[in-house]
């Protein structure tokens, strides 16, 4: 049964989707890789790192179990399929590709050559495996931000590339804001890239892994939360005026409260932050933007007192997290919403946050 | 009332589930394992997900005793393809966190070794 015979909640309308995962195997990779690299995964087995206890206690792990490919493969390694489930199904109009996390090159917390390496070898998989064969998809340039001179070499190499649209840096314990990173956002406006941060495996319950599963996917935000403020705080948009953020896969509902507390906190201690010069929501309003995903479930009343508190429709862009378990359906997860906002979260948000997609052409039919 | 021959009896293992269509509805078959056929709308009441493409499991017992768990109701409980929302079918398709809401559910009979349902 396809979803859209299961009945609609929305019409079906144009949708650029944030966040969609492709994903590699390590055996993909290999081909891309040189030596000493490439031995490194064939002879010694690299794996990237894993530190929670848990596995996803859902009925696939991380992935939606209706998405195993045809040949019983990993969701999201097949990219027909993907345009069969997703694209084509559900009627995008671009989709987003932020990778599996696996490998996350900037999230290694050593051998950061392996990782620059291992950040170049995906690029150009992405590239020629997704990008080059689907007009819909645009990618994400994956780097080493833990070495930040390495990292914008591979934002020159591959950054001008058309269908890149974004930098990817994951949500672990790293702080992006510090100036020590400031180099990769100057690389990013020259390109024209946004930032993409996404959560990869964040310590959120004080720096260590809680009790539960449960707990740690619940308070999730907060490791987003603590992103914004940092890039925000260490005036990374007032040095680079130009930038846009895309807190991906953290939802929403938490950025009213982070708008709010940031501007009293302003008030009362900006001289330790000279060089932020406006109120932190209006910075926010500007260039930060959310993902939906994943939402809880509200009525339109609910949602539209979030957009009241952010005091802007511009700052929600649709996301499904496909294939993940949590994927949320463009035709059932939103409440229905007037039509102008509508447009606005399912497209127009995303398309003004990218600088390079392409501009909004005709109708939909 | 209509009723109608989805599968046969043999098409589903004990502990199994199938995909099915009544008249235009799309159903989920459930077989626990102890034999016994539940059909109900193959469709989450969440955001609409297949639910036949989920899994039969079974259920952590609740308990006053932190740290207790007790695995009971094996291959009862219905559990989405997607979020993972479980319904016990053995129950009139309950959602487990939610026990006022359900799963519409439809009368199984077995005849000659089909599996019918009634709407």
């Amino acid at each position: 049964m396809s979803q859209k015979s299961a009945g609609k909640k929305q019409k079906q309308r144009r949708i650029i989707d944030t966040d969609v995962h492709e994903r590699a195997t390590y055996a993909d990779l290999v081909p891309y890789l040189d030596h000493p690299w490439k031995r490194y995964i064939t002879d010694n087995h690299w794996m990237q790192e894993k530190h929670m206890p848990y596995t996803q206690p859902t009925v696939a792990g991380v992935d939606r179990a209706d998405a195993v490919t045809p040949d019983g493969g990993a969701a999201g390694t097949d990219l027909s399929f993907m345009q069969q489930q997703l694209l084509d199904a559900e009627g995008h109009e671009y989709g987003i590709l932020t990778g599996a996390l696996d490998p996350s090159p900037s999230s290694m917390h050593g051998w950061y050559e392996m990782a620059t390496a291992l950040a170049s070898a995906y690029n150009d998989w992405q590239i020629e495996n997704w990008l080059e064969k689907d007009d819909r998809l645009y990618g994400s340039v994956h780097i080493a931000a833990q070495d930040p001179q390495q990292a914008v070499r591979e934002i020159e190499r591959v950054g001008s590339h058309p269908k890149m649209v974004q930098i990817l840096l994951p949500i672990d314990k790293t702080p992006w804001g510090d100036p020590f990173y400031h180099p990769i956002y100057e690389a990013a406006e020259r390109y024209h890239l946004s930032i993409g941060m996404h959560h990869n495996e964040p310590p959120t319950h004080f720096g260590e892994w809680p009790r539960y599963f449960i707990e740690w996917h619940t308070m999730l935000p907060t490791a987003h939360m603590i992103e914004v403020s940092n890039m925000v705080f260490n005036g990374v948009f007032d040095k680079f005026p130009g930038l846009h953020l895309i807190m991906i896969e953290g939802g929403f509902t938490h950025a009213p409260h982070l708008m709010k507390k940031m501007d009293q906190q302003y008030k009362e201690l900006r001289h330790e932050i000279p060089w932020v010069k406006r109120m932190p929501s209006d910075i926010m309003r500007e260039h930060v933007r959310f993902t939906t995903q994943p939402v809880e479930e509200m009525n339109q009343k609910e949602f539209m007192q979030y957009i009241d508190q952010m005091g802007s429709e511009d700052m929600v862009c649709f996301a499904t997290d496909y294939p993940h378990w949590d994927y949320d359906s463009p035709l059932e997860a939103l409440p229905k919403l007037d039509e102008a906002l509508a447009e606005k979260v399912y497209s127009e948000n995303a398309r003004a946050s990218y600088p390079k997609l392409p501009q909004k052409q005709g109708s939909v039919t | 009332m209509m009723k109608e021959v989805v599968l046969k009896k043999e098409d589903i293992e004990p502990g199994k589930m199938k995909s099915a269509s009544l008249g235009k509805i799309p159903i989920v078959v459930c077989r626990t394992k102890d034999g016994e056929f539940y059909a109900y709308a193959n469709r989450c009441l969440h955001q609409g997900a297949p639910l036949s493409e989920g899994a039969l499991v079974g259920d952590t017992k609740r308990t006053d005793v932190h740290g207790n768990y007790e695995y009971i109701k094996e291959g009862e409980i219905l559990r989405c393809p997607w979020h993972g929302l479980e319904y016990d079918i053995k129950n009139d398709g309950c959602m487990l966190a939610e026990p006022d809401k359900k799963l519409r559910s439809f009368k199984v009979t077995i005849e000659d070794d089909y599996v019918v349902v009634h709407k």
